[in-house]
């Protein structure tokens, strides 16, 4: 039996689960369980509730434009739990469409705009009103490596993305491009930090390429949970490169 | 035959001849040249044979190979094109190339998703074979909504051909076409209601966009689906497996509307491509004894696996390029009673897709239940890999980034079963070293 244990919430888990997102929580569980903890992982999907004090940690992905536009129409129902959950500093990684879907509003490849929960300032556009070829070119793809700027970590990632997204205020990016394109290919950000709520286009997946962010992502949940504990060894778990 | 297009054909036949000759190769240029010489040059062929479409993200090379097989037991001359050559420019240099059928001919073509409406606009098929839609490569690939909408571009130049679909796929009973439509599907065992488990692509029911139930569950999101909320459910089928008897990695044994066969080849999705091939058999007219025989000849069917002797040890080698493939492979070499050394190894050129995210979606955590004594990952994207194996759960691996290392590691493997999947580059590569050493012939096809 772990010492610890955490709840984590997979919103839409089974319908936002693009290429490869399940390897955050595999990630997640990996590091984890060197810190002595213990991941319980539900999914929180369409028509169901999901409540703020149920988890300690929560993944938002992406997936198609179809499943994104079904899920944003279920969003109203769970945004003001959602709200709570980033407010009180819950530790939440959103990926590519969970990203855009924290924001204000996002364009769709087709052209359409489509609200999302308004949780967070920022807002995405796309690139171009369709999908031609010519869009598809224009499409932000290929490796992508970033810094973040509080902690002077790189963060290496895969970016694939037609949506261009702006940050708003009390937003600071996950880092500043190093090698790619980041949130809009003009302003040299790359994703989104708010209290403890990360966001990014990352693929990779960027929890298993960037260990040191699921350390901090995990150390946060265990601090939030367990306020009293002594984490000194958690803290000092050393993570090894894998990429 | 406009004089344009012979000339245009001559041309492209010629440079054939020249590459094949010379260089040992030439599957794509000689159809460049003579597309060049003219646009139009397919319509030429279009007179001399009836075309066959098969199309679908996996299993368009077995099921091709297959259906050909069954064929011939009926038309004498059935064309075909190689393994990979699915795009416009492989398409004419294998018509070019053909001998010139006496009387009308069959050819069934492997066509890529994409290029299905470039080759209807000059031949019109007489049916479409459908397999799945999955999510391929997304860097190279779009959504499978869009690419549906591809092949509906070619299907919509030929109302009357008729659509030979996987009945088990939501994807392919979305729209009302004219066409006459036949399904296949998978009929050996009924649950009042389950689902599919929660990493699955496709879950939603395309009417009512609620989540999809299942009588009976294949792979993917493949089967006897039906929506509780809006009634969306799977079409009758015409064909169907009514049971599955012995799978193993080289082998499966099934029954088809009640009659048995076996196919020389393991994975439940291979059954899939022996069943599509087997509707396509029976539509043109194919009787079932002829079609156990095709299915049952010695001959072997090469898909995107194949089985090496390297110095007494048995190798599989097998091709994996999206997570639905991937899991397909793992459940069929874990059918393997004898245990055995498992190998992996990624490159991400463009042919491979250049995100590597997708090892994610295969269910490894299975590996380490099976009498699996030795791990390997290798290529040039072993970092993800080896992450990969080791955040399942598996602590010993050797490594060999290089895959000019992984031949002389092969010998030294524990078992006599060794299975390495490899991305499309990684094959290629490790081919060119096994045929250097003589373990087998050329090249890729």
């Amino acid at each position: 039996m772990a010492k610890y244990q955490l709840n984590l919430a997979h919103l839409y888990g089974n319908l936002l689960n693009t290429y490869g997102d399940e390897g955050n929580i595999i990630a997640l569980r990996y590091y984890a369980k060197q810190m002595d903890t213990e991941i319980t992982s539900q999914i929180v999907s369409i028509e169901e509730d999901f409540k703020a004090d149920d988890f300690d940690l929560a993944l938002f992905g992406g997936g198609q434009d179809y499943e994104q536009m079904v899920v944003s129409k279920d969003i109203p129902k769970k945004q003001a739990e959602l709200a709570k959950f980033v407010n009180e500093g819950k530790p939440l990684l959103a990926i590519c469409g969970g990203y855009q879907l924290l924001g204000q509003y996002y364009v769709a490849a087709d052209g359409t705009k489509i609200p999302g929960a308004g949780i967070l300032p920022h807002y995405t556009l796309t690139q171009s009103d369709h999908r031609t070829d010519q869009a598809n070119k224009a499409r932000f793809i290929g490796d992508i490596t970033i810094k973040n700027e509080e902690t002077g970590q790189e963060y290496h990632g895969f970016e694939n993305h037609n949506g261009r997204t702006f940050l708003g205020e009390g937003e600071r990016p996950l880092g500043i491009v190093q090698e790619g394109h980041g949130n809009n290919g003009e302003d040299q950000t790359e994703g989104a930090i708010y209290k403890q709520t990360y966001c990014s286009y990352f693929h990779g997946p960027i929890l298993t390429r960037n260990g040191e962010l699921a350390k901090r992502m995990l150390l946060a949940a265990l601090k939030k949970k367990y306020p009293t504990a002594d984490l000194s060894a958690q803290q000092a778990l050393k993570i090894a490169p894998t990429f | 035959m406009s004089v344009k297009s012979t000339l245009a054909e001559a041309a492209g036949r010629s440079s054939y001849w020249f590459l094949h000759t010379f260089f040992k190769g030439g599957s794509s240029l000689p159809g460049k040249i003579t597309l060049k010489l003219d646009p139009n040059i397919l319509q030429a062929f279009s007179k001399k044979y009836d075309l066959v479409i098969i199309t679908g993200t996996n299993g368009k090379t077995l099921t091709t190979a297959l259906s050909v097989r069954v064929l011939k037991e009926k038309y004498p001359q059935v064309l075909t094109n190689p393994t990979g050559s699915n795009m416009a420019q492989g398409i004419v240099t294998t018509f070019i190339t053909a001998p010139r059928p006496k009387k009308k001919g069959l050819a069934v073509l492997e066509v890529d998703e994409a290029n299905v409406v470039k080759v209807c606009k000059y031949i019109t098929p007489v049916a479409f074979v459908m397999t799945n839609l999955f999510r391929d490569q997304m860097d190279r690939y779009g959504e499978i909504y869009t690419t549906y909408d591809k092949i509906l571009a070619g299907v919509k130049l030929a109302p009357q051909a008729t659509i030979i679909a996987n009945g088990d796929e939501q994807i392919f009973n979305t729209k009302d076409l004219p066409n006459p439509v036949i399904y296949y599907g998978f009929n050996h065992n009924h649950v009042a209601d389950s689902q599919a488990p929660a990493n699955t692509d496709g879950l939603l029911c395309p009417k009512c966009q609620h989540i999809l139930h299942y009588h009976l569950r294949t792979y993917a999101n493949l089967g006897d689906y039906f929506c509780p909320h809006c009634g969306f459910k799977r079409p009758e089928l015409t064909y169907a497996v009514t049971k599955l008897g012995q799978l193993t990695p080289t082998s499966s044994t099934f029954e088809l509307d009640g009659q048995e066969y076996k196919i020389g080849i393991g994975g439940l999705y291979n059954i899939y491509n022996a069943l599509a091939a087997y509707a396509l058999g029976r539509f043109l007219g194919v009787d079932q004894a002829q079609i156990k025989r095709a299915f049952e000849s010695d001959e072997r069917v090469f898909g995107r696996q194949e089985v090496i002797k390297v110095d007494g040890k048995e190798v599989t080698l097998i091709l994996v390029k999206n997570p639905v493939g991937l899991n397909q492979v793992l459940d069929m070499i874990l059918t393997d009673p004898a245990p055995f050394s498992f190998g992996f190894l990624l490159n991400a050129n463009y042919a491979d897709g250049i995100d590597t995210s997708w090892i994610w979606d295969g269910n490894f955590e299975q590996l380490k239940d099976h009498q699996i004594p030795y791990f390997m990952t290798g290529g040039e994207r072993y970092k993800d890999i080896t992450t990969r194996l080791k955040m399942a759960g598996i602590e010993e691996l050797t490594t060999k980034p290089d895959l000019s290392d992984v031949l002389e590691e092969i010998k030294r493997m524990p078992t006599e079963h060794v299975y390495l999947l490899a991305t499309y580059t990684a094959v290629l590569q490790l081919r060119k070293q096994l045929a250097e050493k003589g373990y087998i012939k050329g090249g890729m096809d």
